[in-house]
């Protein structure tokens, strides 16, 4: 085999053309898949050999303030140290809500804006303040700083902790849902403190909002609190449950009533708690058909040919529960079905729910009653047996159509 | 011949060498460029704005609240999870709809822009949608449902506050229509009890490809605060036997655990079932942190903050390298607003229109002076010069601003409460005498003097002389309105009256001594019409 060395710079020429379109092929191809982007590159002043240049070092940017007390100030000073070579300039950021950065200064005749200047390799402090105004309970609030280090140029500080009112009530509010007008109830509310000594309470009264002789069907009492309810709720050193007897015989409609407490723990301290509810009586309709609004079944408009199943729940309270057993006695549409299922308590038994299903069959006749004046309401009618309420019509609100 | 040969090699090696090191520069620069490259091309893609947002809109909050999904590739699928609404429907633009956060109409945006990003995602709410009571409440609430259901959701639980509404009220919102099943769920909370399944105990969704199992709880310190005789409650730990061995089984990719409790508590019941590898919980800070928090074993502890001005996106990810992300989303102007949502929240705002007061069940509670209010217009007569400067002030239109905002909400008694003459405004109710509507008291619109006064319409009665009085009681009738900011105690009880409504919510940035200036009117000369020796 008679090998032949080719021309030396034609093997080189040819090589290094190769090299070359290998090279820019290479370049063009991450380029495609890297677009060019403003900010990308790192200021030139970083890559020229020996530029001054700020750097920043902060060792932390979270404090946790642990408590602090409603409307008290808290603040904690972060240090930020310059590494660099360059004189560092700090500006205030952007601050979430209820924070404030300060010990920032106008530089007289050369800059407007609040800025900070430190000087290669020394530190200093930044003040991010936490002012404890609102509301009790857990906080976490950023202060941002901006500053010249191209390599970090925004700072983010964040404090968390948690606000620790004078006293704090759990629930905030006694809520009674759906009391029985017929049946008493018993609600109770922790009142926590957090002064120097456990609280002694002075006086308690309900406030006469819905008129005088309402006031008088409440009884209230407190006891205190046991040690370990106490620990349980972070910072607080003293508290009382608060019992609120509802006695029978409210009026029927919403309750707005407040609760007012004087205490001392040892400075003397006067506390509402909202009581707030609804008084209804005893026999009540749910269902994603039943229209609280309008007190009504709002089964819209049925076709005949396929009909409708759709079920109710009658809900039963108060001391004659047990005896409630609905009968149906009249139906309007006729071609309405309805049957009643059998009683179950829920839960702890005070409420009974009886399931009500009612069905329009395949083929029944077209009617309106749509609930309107050219159009009245269907109605379901039963047979309670409840002392009270001994019948219950439900209003129907069809139209059963072809 | 031999050097030429030597020559040639050298050549044909240093172009070996040439293209070798191209190469592996090539290679080396595509490998470290690898994930920034990848999250450049497919940041475009991601959702960072709700549609029709300006540029100079997105910038702004970018720089305000941060980056979202920056350097993110496109998930295999995305968990977005919401909460704590606490009623919060929409921000009230009191300073500025653009300065706050939060809103179901931003939510909805947040969430289509994911989806025309083409990321497989479902959404998650832990509850708590409302946190009062009352019809109003109950009405919000049903509102709240149907904007979830609008939007897609998932699975949602059930808050304290929430559960505190009438059960037939809940029912009717929550339970399954027709053939759309309910998104609301919970392992331990049953309305009419919990073997009337009115709501499932958990649910499966597949989405991308994954399977991932999602219930939630009500913890036992919640539970305890409720008085619902209509609802049962188990306790948390023990509803989720059944429901954790029933997820293990279902070969789930994630499970979900939301739990409407206590940091503290959702904690224990991680601990307790470890299967759950995304634990959402209540009762964190305002401001959830910016990455979750790693719990023992797999499972990461998701905080939410309050009243509905963050979503939590957690990113599902085939790279064993990084198999989650996580990413908290302020809900800002960024997202832009929903007609559909804003649509809905008129409906909401007619709603509380033809309810009216009385249909909301409010009652006007007495003042704590037990005295009624005249109007802004009945200081006028002796205190010109205060009332000129009033009424320049923003505190003269407060209510015309809840008139023009879209929509508007000028029958709101959460708006109405600070924009009106003779409401308690943190309780969101008259006083007797307050004002009750246009038609029947145009005199007690806006913020009006006796806000901060108190109610002045026996003084007024008494120097117009309508009632006659002894100078000891005009006087004193007098002296009941003089709120002095000269001595400490004065200037605590002045400021403590702003913050009744410059509370955290509506005017962050609220400091006396900033705000006073703007409506100053003190003067320690008597009234305009009156002597000096009175």
């Amino acid at each position: 085999m008679n090998l032949r060395a080719p021309n030396t710079w034609t093997v080189a020429g040819l090589s290094l053309f190769v090299g070359a379109l290998v090279g820019v092929s290479a370049a063009l191809l991450e380029s495609a898949s890297r677009p060019w982007r403003i900010g990308d590159f790192i200021p030139a002043t970083i890559n020229r050999p020996g530029a001054a240049v700020a750097e920043v070092e902060v060792l932390q940017t979270v404090y946790n303030f642990g408590t602090v007390g409603l409307g008290v100030t808290g603040f904690h000073e972060f240090v930020i140290g310059n590494t660099g070579t360059a004189p560092l300039s700090l500006k205030r950021g952007a601050t979430s809500c209820i924070c404030t950065v300060s010990d920032f200064e106008t530089i007289e005749g050369k800059s407007s804006v609040a800025e900070k200047i430190v000087a290669p390799g020394a530190t200093t402090k930044v003040k991010v303040q936490w002012r404890g105004k609102g509301e009790s309970g857990p906080f976490r609030q950023k202060a941002t700083i901006l500053t010249n280090d191209p390599r970090r140029e925004e700072i983010a500080f964040v404090v968390e902790g948690s606000v620790v009112p004078t006293w704090k009530a759990a629930p905030e509010a006694i809520v009674l849902t759906n009391v029985s007008r017929s049946s008493g109830q018993r609600a109770t509310v922790k009142i926590f403190t957090f002064g120097p000594q456990p609280p002694e309470v002075d006086t308690l009264t309900v406030s006469h909002t819905t008129g005088p002789q309402a006031a008088q069907l409440f009884s209230l009492s407190t006891a205190l609190l046991d040690p370990a309810e106490i620990k349980a709720e972070t910072g607080a050193t003293g508290g009382f449950l608060l019992s609120v007897d509802v006695n029978p015989g409210l009026p029927i409609g919403p309750l707005r009533h407040t609760i007012q407490m004087v205490f001392r723990i040892p400075e003397e301290v006067t506390a509402e708690v909202p009581l707030v509810g609804e008084v209804t009586g005893d026999l009540a309709l749910a269902g994603t058909a039943w229209d609280s609004s309008r007190q009504a079944l709002s089964l819209g408009t049925v076709s005949s040919r396929s009909g409708l199943h759709t079920q109710l729940f009658l809900t039963v309270k108060g001391p004659h529960r047990i005896a409630v057993r609905p009968v149906v006695r009249e139906v309007v549409p006729q071609s309405l079905e309805v049957l009643i299922g059998e009683a179950k308590p829920v839960g702890n038994g005070a409420v009974l729910r009886i399931p009500i299903t009612v069905s329009v069959a395949p083929g029944s006749p077209t009617v309106n009653h749509l609930c309107s004046p050219q159009a009245p309401a269907g109605k379901i009618v039963l047979e309670t047996a409840h002392p009270d309420t001994p019948t219950l019509t439900i209003p129907v609100c069809i139209a059963i159509g072809p | 011949m031999m050097t030429c040969r030597l020559f040639y090699f050298a050549v044909c090696a240093a172009n070996v060498l040439f293209y070798g090191a191209t190469s592996v520069l090539f290679v080396a620069r595509q490998a470290c460029a690898d994930e920034s490259t990848r999250a450049v091309a497919v940041a475009t893609a991601a959702p960072t704005r709700g549609l029709d947002v300006t540029d100079a809109i997105v910038e702004t909050f970018q720089q305000r609240n941060g980056p979202i999904f920056e350097d993110w590739k496109k998930p295999r699928a995305l968990l977005v999870i919401t909460g704590e609404l606490n009623g919060y429907i929409e921000p009230c633009g009191c300073t500025g709809k653009e300065n706050q956060k939060g809103g179901l109409s931003r939510r909805q945006n947040f969430l289509r822009a994911v989806q025309a990003a083409g990321w497989p995602m479902l959404a998650v709410d832990i509850g708590g949608q409302v946190r009062r009571f009352g019809r109003q409440s109950e009405v919000k609430f049903q509102s709240i449902a149907d904007g979830l259901r609008a939007m897609g959701y998932s699975g949602v639980g059930f808050g304290s506050d929430d559960l505190r509404l009438p059960a037939e009220e809940l029912i009717a919102a929550v339970a399954a229509v027709g053939d759309q099943p309910s998104p609301f769920m919970s392992a331990n909370v049953g309305l009419l009890g919990l073997d009337a399944n009115i709501t499932p105990r958990l649910r499966i969704v597949e989405v991308g490809g994954l399977r991932i199992g999602i219930t939630s709880v009500l913890g036992e310190k919640e539970a305890g605060q409720i008085r619902n005789d209509a609802i049962e409650i188990l306790p948390a730990a023990k509803a989720l036997e059944g429901v954790a061995a029933e997820l293990k089984n279902s070969q789930c990719s994630h499970q979900v655990l939301l739990s409407f409790s206590s940091p503290e508590e959702t904690k224990t019941l991680s601990a307790r079932y470890p299967q759950f590898d995304i634990v959402a919980t209540a009762g964190g800070a305002d401001e959830p942190p910016a990455q979750l928090t790693q719990l023992p074993g797999r499972a990461q502890l998701v905080e939410l903050g309050h009243k509905g001005m963050f979503a939590v996106a957690i990113g599902f990810f085939d790279n064993p390298a990084l198999p989650m992300r996580s990413q908290r989303v302020p809900l800002d102007a960024r997202w832009g607003e929903s007609k559909d949502m804003i649509r809905l929240l008129g409906h909401y705002q007619s709603q509380l229109e033809s309810l009216g007061l009385t249909g909301l069940g409010l009652v006007a509670i007495r003042h704590p002076s037990g005295r009624r209010f005249a109007g802004s217009a009945a200081c006028a007569d002796c205190h010109k010069r205060a009332f000129e400067i009033w009424k320049d002030t923003p505190h003269a239109t407060a209510l015309q601003t809840l008139e023009e905002q879209f929509p508007s909400r000028d029958s709101d008694p959460e708006c109405l409460s600070c924009h009106v003459v003779g409401w308690a405004p943190q309780r969101f109710e008259p006083f007797e005498g307050g004002f009750s509507g246009m038609a029947s008291t145009p005199h007690l619109a806006h913020q009006g003097c006796e806000n901060c006064h108190g109610p002045a319409a026996s003084h007024a009665a008494v120097e117009r002389g309508d009632v006659r009085a002894s100078l000891t009681e005009r006087d004193r009738l007098r002296q009941e309105l003089v709120l002095s900011i000269d001595t400490p105690e004065g200037k605590q009880r002045a400021t403590n009256n702003c913050l009744e409504c410059h509370d955290l919510d509506n005017s962050p940035a609220f400091e006396f001594d900033t705000y006073w200036p703007q409506v100053e009117h003190s003067t320690t000369a008597p009234p305009d019409n009156q002597p000096a020796s009175e």
